[in-house]
């Protein structure tokens, strides 16, 4: 079967989105974009000033009172106008995803999905940012009410692994509370950005209310330095997370700061082993293991470890790996080769480690595609909780599997961790189920379910080093973190 | 005669493709034999089911866009698709029993594609399942219909 065809080989020169307009970036530092299954040049990136970011802000906040002062109604109707032109290019922007970033294509196809329902959500802005008030609220005669009030000027850093959806966790609720916004895509994968813009233009946004700044480090500290941004969303690793805070608390911005994540698979005896199996595939190995909630840790509880690693094991060497647009392809390239040496490292560092490679993914060849950034499924058994590999994000296919006793063990070595995104159970016992649940400090958390991913209407965050900041991203929580609550007491003589 | 490309199934996406391709197939066989003048009997019935054929890739079509999100992702493993791929090469100068003989083995094979798969999309979406049921039921429905020819 021949892979799907991509919607443009070369992409040429990426460009920013300010003030309505496209515009070329004065630097002189550009990167090469690189489709990672073919690691030909696809596009080349330009890494902005912090003169161009300060001009996209500038144009934000000059649009912004007008904007502000578009009914929410109004608001919504330009939602609704994107999401007809979403449907219409849905498959052209899986293609992009897929091409720039490396996941499969119904990966692609997922992540295209989950922004259309971003908008759709943030459609109903007329619901979501409606107020409340209170006759006699205050005393006899003196009413009390809460407006939902938009702040100004916004921005996102965004990751390389959902070059479409994460954007869409963020921005759709920014602007239709009534804010303005700016979009700084990952240098890696610029070109999703790039193509919804594209489709943001057309569906009539007012010029300055929506705005896109490729670029690097220059980029964001210029955000953050602008006293006019009002604050920042982010999604990366922990380390970056962490600095993202600290300076939001230094220049006084709100702050979501998404984080990394190593998040723990267990199966209990009672599972129903294929279709847990099959399930966790999906989690260990979907988007290469560049998930923030993808499995890492596979934990067998009890007799089942054994038969339960035994297929697990089939099941990962039965896994097509290929080029993303290739349909049959179950798992794609990682994103570059700097992500292919540092996974390839943890592998190395596992067999340092003493644990047991039972699936070795490091010389995989996929034929046509010998370049690219592949690393193949990769199971690791006897692995203990004390070695690396069982405690540090490696963000690629790799499989830790670790022995416990009974579900309490198991909690405990979920808490040990510094992250806190997500952890899963499989099982048919409600009683270990709820245990699971209630007592395991992650953001996510999986029955049967191994990738934990939230609908659009729900928020999206993790816990612990894996999420700094109080307000998630997507639905209400996003509404409340782009808004303020303004209480009026009235009173009339 | 239409060139179809079937995939190997191994993801919802690919299943999904390969499907297509077997509606692409039987809308090509059967506008074939809408158009074949030896044909004329049965060429309103060849017409019906071209478009229905070709209304069902449309629910495909839709199926793939609206239904998938990351939970259902799973690899599909040991669906030999080879099995399902029918013969489109429709036989030149055929009489009507023939060209029906011919078309209710399409059917047969599509409607067993569907019937397996059904199994398999049973476990990542049971929506999908319904729609590929109710495929397979069609499928039989219009091998009837071919064999009454």
């Amino acid at each position: 079967m021949s892979a799907l065809a991509e919607v443009k080989k070369d992409w040429g020169k990426v460009q920013n989105f300010v003030n309505g307009e496209w515009v070329d970036s004065t630097t002189k530092n550009w990167l090469d974009v690189k489709n990672p299954a073919t690691t030909g040049t696809i596009a080349k990136v330009p890494l902005s000033t912090k003169d161009e970011m300060n001009a996209a802000i500038e144009a934000a906040q000059e649009a912004w009172w007008a904007w502000r002062e578009t009914p929410p109604v109004s608001r919504a109707r330009l939602m609704f106008n994107l999401k007809h032109i979403m449907e219409r290019e849905f498959e052209n922007v899986a293609r992009i995803i897929s091409q720039e970033q490396g996941k499969t294509i119904d990966d692609a196809r997922g992540e295209t999905r989950r922004c259309v329902e971003n908008i759709e959500v943030a459609s109903s802005v007329t619901t979501l940012q409606m107020g409340y008030n209170l006759e006699d609220g205050a005393a006899a005669n003196i009413d009390e009410e809460v407006i939902i009030s938009p702040l100004g000027v916004f921005g996102a850093v965004c990751p390389f692994n959902f070059p479409g959806m994460v954007p869409f966790w963020f921005w759709p609720y920014a602007v239709a509370t009534g804010n303005t916004f700016i979009v700084k895509p990952s240098e890696q994968v610029p070109l999703t950005t790039q193509y919804m813009f594209k489709m943001i233009e057309e569906a009539g946004f007012p010029p300055g209310v929506v705005n896109l700044v490729n670029g690097r480090e220059d980029a964001v500290n210029a955000l953050f330095e602008h006293k006019n941004v009002r604050g920042i969303s982010f999604v990366g690793s922990t380390p970056v997370a962490k600095w993202i805070y600290k300076r939001a608390g230094e220049t006084g911005k709100r702050v979501q700061a998404q984080g990394g994540a190593k998040n723990s698979l267990v199966v209990m005896p009672d599972a129903v082993m294929d279709k847990t199996v099959n399930n966790m595939l999906a989690s260990f190995y979907g988007c290469a293991g560049q998930r923030c909630l993808a499995g890492s840790n596979l934990i067998g509880v009890g007799d089942v470890a054994e038969p339960l690693l035994k297929k697990f094991v089939e099941a990962s060497k039965k896994l097509k790996v290929g080029y993303g647009l290739d349909e049959s392809s179950n798992m794609g390239p990682v994103i570059s080769e700097a992500a292919k040496k540092k996974v390839l490292g943890y592998i190395d560092l596992g067999v340092k480690e003493g644990a047991k490679l039972l699936l070795d993914g490091r010389n995989i060849k996929v034929p046509g595609y010998e370049k690219g950034y592949f690393v193949g499924p990769t199971v690791f058994d006897d692995v203990t909780p004390d070695m690396k590999i069982a405690k540090e994000e490696i963000f690629g296919p790799v499989v830790s599997f670790l022995r416990m006793k009974n579900l309490d063990e198991a909690i405990e070595f979920i808490h040990s961790s510094p992250f806190g995104n997500a952890a899963s159970i499989y099982t048919q016992n409600g009683k270990w189920a709820r245990d699971f649940r209630y007592r395991t400090q992650c953001g996510n958390i999986g029955i049967n379910v191994g990738i934990v991913a939230a609908m659009a209407y729900f928020p999206f965050a993790g816990a612990k080093d894996s999420f700094f900041g109080s307000l998630h991203g997507q639905g209400q929580d996003a509404v409340s973190f782009y808004t303020d609550r303004k209480v009026v007491i009235t009173r009339w003589f | 005669m239409v060139e179809c490309e079937f995939p190997e199934c191994t993801t919802f996406g690919s299943v999904i493709r390969f499907a297509l391709e077997l509606e692409k197939g039987a809308v090509a066989v059967y506008d074939e034999f809408a158009k074949d003048s030896k044909l004329a009997a049965g060429a309103e019935t060849f017409k019906a089911l071209a478009a229905s054929h070709k209304k069902r890739g449309d629910l495909l079509e839709y199926t793939r866009r609206e239904k998938l999100n990351e939970m259902i992702q799973e690899p599909i493993q040991d669906l030999d698709a080879r099995k399902y791929i029918p013969d489109l090469k429709a036989p030149k100068g055929a009489d009507l029993k023939a060209a029906g003989k011919f078309a209710a083995a399409m059917e047969v094979k599509s409607a067993m594609f569907y019937g397996d798969t059904s199994q398999f999309a049973k476990n990542l979406l049971s929506e999908a399942a319904r729609i590929m049921d109710k495929m397979a039921k069609e499928n039989l429905a219009n091998k009837a219909k071919m064999e009454s020819l």
